[in-house]
């Protein structure tokens, strides 16, 4: 299965890529099933550059994500194949004792739910500070200041750092998650549904803020998320992920003006159109397969309405588009296949 | 935590007079008074209702509980009708010797348990978690007697290295504080096991691995912090039931210790000597309970933070 | 959420059947809770056997020539110290330590969910009352409580009852008492107290059964308690006396003659072991079956 090349972004710049996921192959093996997770994904990413993967819950967003950190539960998690290139560390193949070394320094992580993601017996300073002491050669002293600086960054007074988590609201927990995982200035961010879990308001907040502060670092980000725009307002590059494999990717430009998949396009049409408040909601119909038994064809056939035979029959090759651009879809065998919303966008353009 | 603690301070009043009542009123229903033995064929009925005046007995029974808890606030817990010695004497010169036993168990328990049910925790659904779960629980439906009484045949008995019972060497505390440590052990493991079992899936420990926490240290250090608080319930309540229980233990390794006290004198009758012995038992045990409260209250932040003054907590 | 649950709620009240045959279901995949059940009914079996076929005399007349005998294929357990068949009294004395931990745990049970109940259905001063004495009977260790009861009253079959029972009904207090808060708001309780169900009806016919699946694990687990409790009371001296054969006092027995005939001890010992493990390995899975939140 040869798609390596699927969002091949970073070629012309080699020495810059941070991150280079490549055929990625993670399963679940329980007693009686085998969850196919994650099934051949590759991405890569630039410094400084954040792309964002997006797709339905269970799409294996989150699989992904904490196979870069080599952190996917095991068991039942089994990464079945390819490699993952962060900094220039093989991270599948590293053992304990330099991976250790590398999380929270080269790459970190933010994680879905920031009232569960911290020790509630350690002070959030000790728990910022630990971070910093475990990657950096300070004395503790240095690196609680170094914390309560942190503190500071993401918009916390430095005094609180002495508090416990129980002491702070959703938004600022997700705060001190965001102040733990830059702690070290990594070169990989990666957020996983980062504001899923807070209120409405402060979601703007903290997704400014990530915003600012992956400038300020130059922090590499992978956004994953399901709101589409989140990707708009953080992100260079999209990967529409779907049953675990990327369906579409390129640019933001690509994806959100020029999308081709099927999929990406339900997504699209499922959002409220602020334009036009009178057009209905085109909901996807049907559920993402069963991740157990995935159909032999494409994933999204049997709920894609430009689906044919062919489809169902065999496995979409991923296909360049441009440059930048690659989409994973069998009907584009025909050159005249078009999706309702490149129709409409064409002739709004001519 | 301050205003708690003098709260849960001040309803341990109540609760000893309670329960110091019950004991009391128990005792005191016995057939047969402290007097029965003094009275001598020669003794006109005016000399013996002098003697039970003496004793109070005259009185109704609250009187003379009253005046029991008075005293005993003082100290003054009456003599020993066998021995002639005070009652808080012979008490407090045999408490060091429970406490002492009690202690190198909790030691003993302590050391075994904490290993082993991590141990079963982190390889939960294995052979191994199955093998320590299952000694666990034959540990805790052993009787300790019978413990005891096999290691005693086994290694006092069979193989002469250690005393039968109490000689004042350090040797004769191995085999009780070993069986009394074992039986700890047993419910600790399973305490242990299913606290770090709650705490291994809890998400902050993946924040820690991300952060390049080694695993040893994730386990030592962030799992065990927190499982540690409601470990730290359990080995205070053991420690309250093995000083409350120890009369068990004493009997099997004859140690001197306040069971053995208290057991000597109810066989002997010696009222005074059993009430004041089984009473300031049950004052140290509800003690015990309470300092375990108010522990668990001190070592979990969030529980502390219910009871500290108000202070700004969530602003968002 | 809370709509959800109290759905299921319903569906277990007027399903009891369906629950249970659904315990059951769960509990049979449970190895250990199997053979725990399977242990204590083959020692259920052996203490009936016990009452019907082994007599007073059998177990109490001493046979001066057959003093300490080993375990042989004429004596399984060997005899005692006064030649008297082990195993004979060790199967008569089952009845005591078992009928004793039924009674006591069944006592306990009932005095505890009733007045539990009361104390979470009604609230208020019942509920302080009922609570604040839970906390003093809870505050006095069994071992200590049946020394004076025993040692007072006379060490008679009902006063070990109360001492064990009254000791292990605080746990039962509690359980029930937030079991019953928690259902207390649900809708199919103001239902019927909107259809005029009097509160007594309400609280058991409605609360209290969707109370008992942790009730039972602790009744369960409480019961092999129970059994080391009346054994080290008896142990100690306060409790079932010899010549009858209580499982405590015949380990109590053999201590004064552990070194040349270890095996008076031994097997009663044994007896007990077996029945407390028994027990506690159906509690465990109980637990595991009843609540699924605990299980790995």
């Amino acid at each position: 299965m040869g798609n390596e090349h699927i969002t091949n972004n970073g070629l012309a710049a080699e020495g810059d890529i941070v991150l280079e996921v490549k055929n990625l192959v993670v399963h679940y093996v329980l007693k009686k099933e085998t969850v196919e997770a994650v099934n051949d994904i590759s991405f890569s990413l630039k410094k400084g550059r954040a792309i964002g993967l997006v797709g339905e819950t269970g799409a294996g967003k989150t699989t992904t994500a904490l196979s870069i950190m080599n952190l996917v539960p095991d068991p039942p998690g089994v990464i079945k194949n390819g490699t993952i290139n962060v900094c220039g560390y093989d991270i599948l193949k590293l053992k304990h004792n330099e991976l250790k070394k590398v999380r929270g320094k080269d790459v970190s992580m933010i994680f879905q739910d920031p009232m569960t993601a911290l020790n509630p017996v350690m002070r959030v300073g000790d728990q910022i500070a630990e971070s910093v002491r475990l990657h950096e050669n300070v004395s503790k002293a240095k690196a609680y200041e170094r914390a309560v600086e942190m503190l500071e960054l993401v918009g916390i007074s430095g005094e609180r750092a002495s508090e416990f988590p129980h002491q702070f609201s959703g938004g600022m927990k997700q705060r001190v998650v965001i102040a733990i995982a830059l702690a070290c200035s990594p070169h990989v961010l990666i957020a996983d549904e980062p504001t899923t879990a807070l209120d409405v308001t402060i979601q703007a907040q903290v997704l400014d803020m990530m915003n600012d502060l992956k400038k300020k670092f130059n922090t590499a980000l992978v956004m994953i998320t399901h709101d589409l725009g989140v990707v708009a307002k953080m992100c260079d590059e999209v990967a529409v992920m779907y049953a675990g494999r990327i369906v579409e990717s390129g640019t933001l430009e690509d994806v959100f003006n020029d999308t081709m998949h099927p999929y990406t396009e339900g997504l699209f049409n499922s959002l409220p159109n602020l334009e036009n408040r009178e057009a209905e909601l085109e909901p996807i119909p049907g559920l993402m397969p069963d991740p157990t038994k995935l159909p032999p064809g494409c994933s999204f056939a049997p709920r894609c309405k430009y689906a044919t035979e062919a489809c169902s029959a065999k496995r979409p090759e991923p296909r360049k588009v441009s440059d930048t651009h690659t989409v994973l879809c069998t009907r584009y065998d025909d050159p005249s296949f078009r999706i309702k919303r490149r129709q409409s966008n064409e002739q709004h353009v001519s | 935590m301050f205003i708690y603690s003098i709260k849960r301070i001040l309803w341990l009043i109540p609760t000893i007079i309670c329960v110091s009542f019950i004991i009391y009123a128990l005792m005191d229903l016995a057939p047969g008074t402290v007097v029965d033995s003094m009275i001598t064929s020669e003794m006109t009925k005016e000399d013996i209702a002098e003697l039970r005046a003496q004793y109070d007995l005259d009185k109704p029974m609250v009187y003379r509980y009253g005046k029991y808890m008075l005293r005993l606030v003082q100290g003054d817990l009456g003599k020993s009708q066998v021995s002639g010695l005070s009652v808080w004497d012979l008490y407090t010169s045999r408490f060091p010797m429970t406490l002492r036993l009690a202690l190198v168990s909790l030691c003993i328990g302590v050391a075994i348990a904490l290993p082993l049910g991590i141990f079963a925790a982190l390889h939960s659904g294995t052979i191994w978690d199955n093998l320590t779960t299952g000694i666990a629980l034959i540990g805790i439906s052993m009787p300790s007697f019978w413990t005891g009484l096999l290691l005693l045949f086994a290694f006092s008995y069979h193989i002469k290295i250690f005393p039968s019972g109490y000689n004042g060497t350090l040797a004769s505390y191995v085999l009780p504080a070993v069986t009394s440590g074992f039986m700890m052990s047993a419910s600790t493991t399973r305490q242990t096991r299913s606290a770090m079992l709650e705490v291994l899936r809890q998400d902050y420990l993946r924040t820690a691995r991300a952060k390049g926490v080694s695993e040893r240290m994730i386990i030592i250090k962030h799992a065990l912090g927190n499982a540690l608080i409601p470990i730290i319930t359990q080995v205070g309540m053991m420690l309250a039931f093995s000083l409350a229980g120890s009369v068990v233990i004493e009997t099997v390794f004859m140690w001197p210790g306040i069971g053995q006290l208290t057991i000597e004198a109810i066989n002997r009758r010696d009222t005074p000597l059993a009430c004041g012995g089984i009473i300031l038992t049950l004052i140290l045990f509800i003690t015990m309970l309470l300092i375990v409260d108010l522990l668990y209250a001190l070592v979990d932040p969030r529980i502390r933070a219910q009871f500290a003054p108000a202070r700004r907590r969530k602003s968002a | 959420m809370n709509k959800k649950s109290s759905q299921t709620l319903i569906s277990q009240k007027y399903d009891r059947k369906g629950l249970l045959s659904e315990i059951w279901q769960r509990i049979r995949t449970n190895p250990g809770a199997v053979l725990g059940m399977i242990v204590l009914c083959i020692l259920m079996l052996t203490m009936l056997y016990g009452i019907f076929f082994i007599s007073y005399e059998q177990v109490t007349k001493m046979n001066p020539l057959q003093r300490f005998k080993p375990p042989s294929a004429e004596h399984w357990f060997g005899t005692d110290e006064m030649g008297r068949d082990l195993f004979l009294r060790v199967i008569y004395g089952l009845r005591y330590s078992y009928s004793l931990a039924i009674g006591a745990v069944a006592m306990a049970f009932v005095i505890g969910t009733f007045f539990g109940s009361l104390a979470g259905f009604f609230g208020g001063r019942v509920d302080t009352i009922i609570m604040r004495t839970t906390d003093i009977m809870s505050s006095v260790p069994t071992i200590l409580l049946g020394m004076v009861i025993v040692s007072v009253l006379g060490s008679s079959t009902l006063n070990l009852l109360l001492a064990i029972g009254i000791t292990a009904s605080p746990m039962f207090v509690r359980m029930s008492r937030a079991s019953v808060l928690t259902v207390r708001g649900n809708e199919y309780v103001e239902a019927a107290q909107a259809i005029g169900m009097s509160n007594f009806r309400i609280v058991f016919t409605q609360a209290l059964p969707n109370a008992l699946s942790p009730l039972i694990v602790t009744l369960t687990s409480r019961m092999g308690t129970a059994i080391l409790e009346i054994a080290s009371l008896s142990f100690i001296g306060f409790g079932i006396k010899v010549p009858l054969p209580e499982l405590g006092a015949l380990v109590s027995s053999g201590r004064n003659f552990i070194n040349p005939a270890p095996h008076i001890t031994i097997f009663p010992g044994l007896f007990i072991v077996l029945t407390t493990f028994s027990f506690a390995m159906l509690g465990d899975g109980l637990r595991d079956a009843l609540d699924p939140r605990l299980k790995k």
